[in-house]
């Protein structure tokens, strides 16, 4: 043991203690229980059956895991990866806008080489964007691996303030004690009353999990909690229900034929019990959920064998009885596959959906409540 | 750059340079640590560092600053060594998902960890262990300053707990060693 010099007081270690500590409890967070923002007080959505769909410019030879966001111009944004293949060292975060010209050229706007430029450490590849509109805010999380695999990843957050032409350097969020691996991101986050979000996560390392990150309205972590069940699942896609109760669904990773998992809070995402899963199958594939205008939930899926169509189905009740809706896409041949939804409610009522087509591509369609119900465009 | 990116690869590069240190370099020793920090910054290696084991803990950063200091021996002895991987190998199985509780989440609201740091801190001045006890006031200070997002980020790292085992694995060696010998 190293002897302190002879001046030092006795008392000095445990007086600087006792000063740090007080300090420590003064910026410790003591945020007041987590709720969410309810959901608007449902209405029937006028808009006629319609559908149109139609392929994002290519940015790459392989794309995948498209998320989308409605900018505060009304504008939709789309940001996705792609590369020469997924986990390349070449593969970028791409982001695109659409307008009355159609959907601007793809701008990359993240790769390995700005994030370790942004966060100055070692970075293999990206991968799973989230974009998410705040007010006048476009954030963007995304993934990324120092070493390994996805196991490895941890998340990245940049934002925008003019509508995702120039973004913030990324800044990690520290997730995990052990190299802040394996925490990554796929779905949107859900607004909390306090200003802050619930970012639905999950854990892929040893075990796979949802986790459910909230964060303060100036971004810090305060809370982290995990959505166990007695299966593997992964990429929590959640929607509130009422200021305190939210529906979490989940990709069952298996092992075996898997189906849609579930979880649900009965307290502002505070804790998070497993429940049933639902009887719609899931081939280890990511879903997602979206509350609609009406009221009804709408749910984004592959079928029992694979990603070669990609369905819907709705649910009137919050989530407790689930009916087949519209097919998107689908297609017998062997290079079929259409994947990683991402749904999003346009303030117009419009329903969109960008997803994983081929992996060549990303591709978006636009439908309303009427033609989810049958009606013919 | 935001300022636990800085903080990171500074840290890196210094705790590079206390490796560095540890070699039996003789009168070159202090020379050779200096230029092991400033290539750890500038060839990368402290960025790899970073990426490979994230934001090194303060602790660990105060103790490669008292090795660069050439204040030896390092507090971290043999029995600081082998509490801090009785207490960090079960931590990091259940935060890295084995069970259903996740011990890092007590970081990020720490009222209760704090609370639990009051005791220890107690034994640390009965038994005149003044250096760990600075070391914690440190810790503290720096979660204080706002730069780490969970607490238990400024305690250890898997970096320090690596050094930990290396420090039990060479006694245990060591032992192995000269029982074969007798």
């Amino acid at each position: 043991m190293i002897a302190l010099p002879q001046k030092l007081p006795r008392w000095l270690a445990p007086a600087l203690f006792v000063a740090a500590l007080g300090a420590a409890f003064w910026r410790a967070p003591n945020p007041a229980p987590p709720a969410f923002v309810p959901p608007p007080a449902a209405a029937a959505s006028p808009l006629p059956a319609l559908f149109a769909a139609q392929m994002l410019p290519q940015a790459a030879e392989s794309a995948h895991a498209a998320t989308l966001a409605q900018l505060a111009d009304g504008r939709l944004a789309a940001a996705w990866f792609a590369g020469s293949r997924e986990g390349a060292a070449d593969v970028a975060i791409w982001f695109s806008t659409l307008s009355r010209d159609g959907w601007s050229r793809p701008q990359p706007i993240a790769n390995r080489e700005s994030t370790a430029g942004g966060v100055f450490a070692h970075v293999r590849k990206v991968g799973n964007p989230v974009l998410y509109v705040e007010g006048s805010w476009l954030h963007l999380w995304y993934v990324s691996v120092g070493i390994g695999g996805w196991a490895g990843s941890s998340i990245n957050h940049s934002v925008s303030t003019d509508g995702g032409q120039s973004w913030t350097k990324p800044a990690k969020l520290q997730t995990s004690p052990f190299a802040n691996i394996s925490t990554l991101v796929r779905t949107p986050p859900v607004p909390l009353a306090d200003g802050g979000l619930g970012l639905p996560v999950y854990h892929e390392f040893i075990a796979k999990h949802g986790e459910w990150l909230r964060l303060s309205p100036t971004g810090q972590i305060l809370d982290k909690t995990r959505m166990a069940h007695p299966v593997s699942t992964l990429q929590p896609a959640v929607v509130a229900l009422d200021a305190q109760r939210a529906l979490a669904l989940l990709r069952d990773a298996g092992p075996g034929p898997g189906r849609v998992q579930v979880a649900t809070t009965a307290n502002g995402g505070e804790r998070w019990t497993a429940g049933e899963p639902l009887p719609i199958p899931n081939p280890n594939s990511s879903v997602a959920l979206l509350r609609l205008k009406s009221g009804r939930l709408l749910l984004a899926g592959n079928p029992p064998d694979g990603r070669e169509a990609l369905l819907l189905w709705i649910s009137a009740d919050d989530g407790e009885t689930w009916q087949a809706s519209r097919s998107i896409e689908a297609a017998a041949d062997s290079g079929a596959e259409f994947s990683y939804p991402a749904l999003l409610l346009g303030r117009d009522g419009r329903i969109h959906i960008a997803y994983t087509w081929r992996r060549q591509g990303i591709k978006v369609a636009s439908f309303s409540e009427a033609w989810l119900d049958g009606g013919q465009p | 750059m935001n300022a636990q990116a800085a903080y990171g690869i500074l840290a890196h590069g210094l705790i590079f340079g206390a490796f560095v240190a540890l070699l039996p370099l003789g009168e070159l020793r202090a020379r050779a640590a200096l230029a092991a920090t400033t290539v750890a910054l500038l060839a990368g290696i402290a960025p790899v560092m970073h990426g490979i084991f994230g934001t090194p803990s303060l602790t660990l950063l105060q103790l490669a600053i008292l090795q660069l200091a050439n204040k030896t021996p390092s507090p971290l002895g043999h029995r600081p060594a082998l509490g801090l991987l009785a207490f960090a190998i079960p931590f990091y199985a259940a935060a890295l998902g084995t069970g259903a509780f996740d011990p890092y989440a007590l970081g990020y609201q720490p009222a209760a960890l704090l609370a639990a740091l009051m005791p220890v801190a107690a034994v640390l001045w009965w038994r005149r262990r003044d250096v760990w006890l600075l070391i914690l006031a440190v810790d503290l200070a720096g979660y204080a300053s706002g730069a780490f997002a969970n607490l238990w980020d400024v305690l250890f790292d898997p970096l320090l707990v690596l050094l930990a085992a290396v420090i039990v694995g060479r006694r245990g060696v060591l032992r192995l060693i000269a029982s074969r010998l007798r």
